[in-house]
């Protein structure tokens, strides 16, 4: 499935091994243009300067969650189709069905692997 | 006329020996009390234990994430290493680095291990309190953990589940069609 690997790719995670792990993964995968924020205020900030082919959130985030920014991100205007994967230790099906109510394009569960978050990207940005 | 004239003289002699033996058993109730409260070792638990506690699981948290990036910084450099004759004792070199990085998983053990005694230790002691003095939980809540419980509930913030308790990628990915 063909990838776009030139696009930018939003990290948000305020743990900064698991950013570090993740964009070593999009590394890997042949992703360059890879940015973090450490939380959904600051994921927000950058959104709004800049456009991303894909979102990547953790969930659990002090001061804004990941489930904040999504729903922040679904009820903007210029932000609502930005592609966003949550990848989060938040497994209980009512994270899971709420994030897909809000919006949300795929769901990972940590600890997850290289191949599982490939193929989610493949099914979520794949022309 | 007062009551206390017109009761007849062996109640009134009865009153009193019945408010001593009220007052006798609120006197050991309260030495009782004070015992199970020195029990509790309070002053040990917190000038001793929970910091002792906050600073062992504080050296947990830097142990691993010293090792986390110890080991990471070892894999980065050999995914960047050119090939050529000397890769292998440079992938070598690299694969100690991180043989030596997970030590570190025996020292967090010890150090958590006396962490979950000493809440072992706690709960006991708590426990026996509780039964000692037939606790039972009012109804308030302090109002910071109040905003706490409720923003956790409002953002669906769990946390980690136990084991048994993860549904797998399947489950998650059936759960999108």
């Amino acid at each position: 499935m063909a990838l776009d690997l030139s696009m930018p790719i939003l990290v948000v995670d305020d743990y900064q091994t698991m950013v570090r792990i993740i964009r070593n993964l999009l590394k890997q995968l042949g992703f360059e243009e890879v940015d973090d924020a450490s939380d959904g205020t600051e994921a927000l900030a950058r959104l709004k300067d800049r456009k991303y082919g894909l979102v990547i959130s953790d969930w659990n985030m002090e001061p804004m969650t990941g489930y904040e920014l999504l729903r922040h991100v679904r009820a903007d205007e210029n932000l609502r189709t930005t592609p966003f994967i949550m990848v989060t230790a938040e497994s209980k099906t009512e994270n899971v069905i709420a994030a897909k109510k809000a919006g949300v394009n795929n769901y990972i569960v940590k600890p997850f692997n290289a191949a599982t978050l490939k193929s989610k990207i493949e099914a979520v940005c794949g022309s | 006329m007062s009551l206390a004239v017109a009761r007849p003289a062996e109640s009134r002699l009865r009153e009193p020996q019945a408010v001593i033996a009220e007052l006798s058993e609120i006197a050991d109730y309260i030495a009782h009390l004070r015992e199970e409260i020195g029990a509790l070792r309070a002053n040990e638990m917190s000038q001793d234990r929970i910091p002792m506690a906050h600073e062992e699981l504080g050296s947990v948290v830097a142990a691993t994430a010293g090792a986390t990036n110890t080991i990471m910084e070892a894999a980065e450099a050999m995914l960047g290493l050119p090939d050529g004759p000397g890769y292998r004792d440079a992938v070598e070199e690299r694969i100690n680095t991180i043989f030596e990085a997970c030590a570190f998983q025996d020292i967090t053990g010890q150090r958590i291990a006396k962490v979950v005694e000493s809440l072992r230790l706690f709960e006991q002691r708590l426990a026996r309190f509780v039964g000692a003095v037939k606790a039972r939980d009012t109804a308030s809540m302090d109002p910071t953990e109040r905003a706490r419980r409720a923003r956790a509930e409002d953002l669906m913030l769990h946390g980690p589940q136990a084991d048994q308790q993860v549904p797998s990628q399947d489950d998650i990915d059936a759960l999108f069609g």
